[in-house]
C-alpha cells in the first residue's frame, strides 16, 4: 500500500506541475484591462520562415536562426497595480515549478531582471524574461528548439549593442 | 473425506490421478471461490487511480490554445524584433554592471601594486 500511496503523491504532484505553463499564464492575463499581450504560434512561425525577401536583421544582430526555430512566443506586459503582483507572482511560481535555469539576473534601484532557460548543453527548449520596474512587470517567453550556441552568440552581440 | 493436511501431503502425481478420476462424484453444492491476491488488488485499485488521477489531470491542465494576436506574418517579426530590444536592454544593463565591476577591479589592482 506505500507504493499505492507514492504513487498517487507523485502523481498529484506531476498535475500541479502540469497545470503551470505559459500558456494557461497567458490565458489567465491577456484579457486583463491594461494588459499588453502577444501571442505567436508555431504556425505563425512556419509563416515568418518561409517568407523569402525577409531580413532577418535587427541591426548588427541577426535574429534569422533563433526566430526560424521558435514555435510559440508570449509577451504580457502591464502597469495596471492592480495586476502586477499577481502576474509576477505567478510567472514566479512557474519558473520554480518547472526547470528553468537562471541564465542572468540584473537589479538596479529596485527594478529586477532575470532570464531563464530549459534546455541540455545544445538546445534550448524554452526560455523566460521576468521584468519588474517600479511600475511595470514583463514576461516574455518562447519556446522552440533553438541552438544554444546561437543563443548565448545572440546574448553577447545584444550586449555590445 | 481428506482433511486439508492430507491433500497437502499427496504428490502432484497423486493429485492429477485423482483429478482425473471420474468416477469420484463432486458434490451439487460445491462452491469455489480463490482468494483475490492483496498485490493484485492492490495494484489494480492503483492502475484505476493513476488513470482517473491522469485523465482528470489533463483535462484539468489543457488549455485551448490561444488566438495569434497578429495576421500578417511581418506584424509578428516587428514584435518579436521589440521583445528582443527589450531584452536587449536587460542584458545591457547586466553588461554594464559588469564592466562597472571589472573597472573597479582594475582599480584596485592598480592601487594594489
Amino acid at each position: 500500500m506505500k507504493k499505492l500511496y507514492t504513487l498517487l503523491v507523485l502523481l498529484t504532484l506531476s498535475v500541479t506541475a502540469l497545470a503551470q505553463n505559459g500558456r494557461q499564464l497567458y490565458n489567465k492575463y491577456s484579457d486583463t484591462p491594461g494588459m499588453e499581450a502577444v501571442y505567436i504560434s508555431p504556425a505563425m512561425f512556419r509563416m515568418i520562415g518561409k517568407i523569402p525577401d525577409m531580413e532577418f536583421q535587427d541591426g548588427e544582430v541577426n535574429l534569422s536562426p533563433i526566430i526560424k526555430s521558435m514555435s510559440g512566443f508570449y509577451i504580457l506586459s502591464t502597469s495596471n497595480a492592480s495586476v502586477r503582483d499577481a502576474l509576477y507572482a505567478d510567472v514566479d511560481k512557474f519558473i520554480k515549478a518547472g526547470q528553468y535555469e537562471l541564465l542572468m539576473e540584473a537589479k538596479e534601484n529596485g527594478s529586477v531582471m532575470r532570464m531563464y532557460t530549459v534546455g541540455d548543453k545544445k538546445t534550448v527548449t524554452s526560455f523566460v524574461m521576468l521584468a519588474r520596474e517600479a511600475d511595470e512587470v514583463s514576461f516574455i517567453s518562447f519556446d522552440g528548439q533553438m541552438d544554444r550556441a546561437q543563443m548565448e552568440e545572440l546574448m553577447a552581440q545584444m550586449a555590445k549593442e | 473425506m481428506k482433511r486439508i493436511q492430507d491433500i497437502e501431503k499427496l504428490s502432484i502425481e497423486e493429485l492429477e490421478r485423482i483429478g482425473a478420476d471420474e468416477s469420484i462424484p463432486v458434490p451439487a453444492d460445491l462452491q469455489v471461490r480463490l482468494p483475490r491476491r492483496k498485490a493484485a488488488k492492490a495494484w489494480s485499485v492503483a492502475a484505476t487511480a493513476a488513470i482517473v488521477v491522469g485523465l482528470g489531470g489533463f483535462a484539468a491542465s489543457y488549455e485551448p490554445a490561444p488566438k495569434d494576436t497578429f495576421e500578417d506574418p511581418y506584424l509578428a517579426y516587428a514584435a518579436v524584433e521589440r521583445a528582443f530590444s527589450r531584452m536587449s536592454a536587460g542584458v545591457n544593463q547586466a553588461a554594464d554592471k559588469v564592466a562597472e565591476a571589472e573597472e573597479m577591479m582594475d582599480q584596485l589592482n592598480y592601487w594594489n601594486k
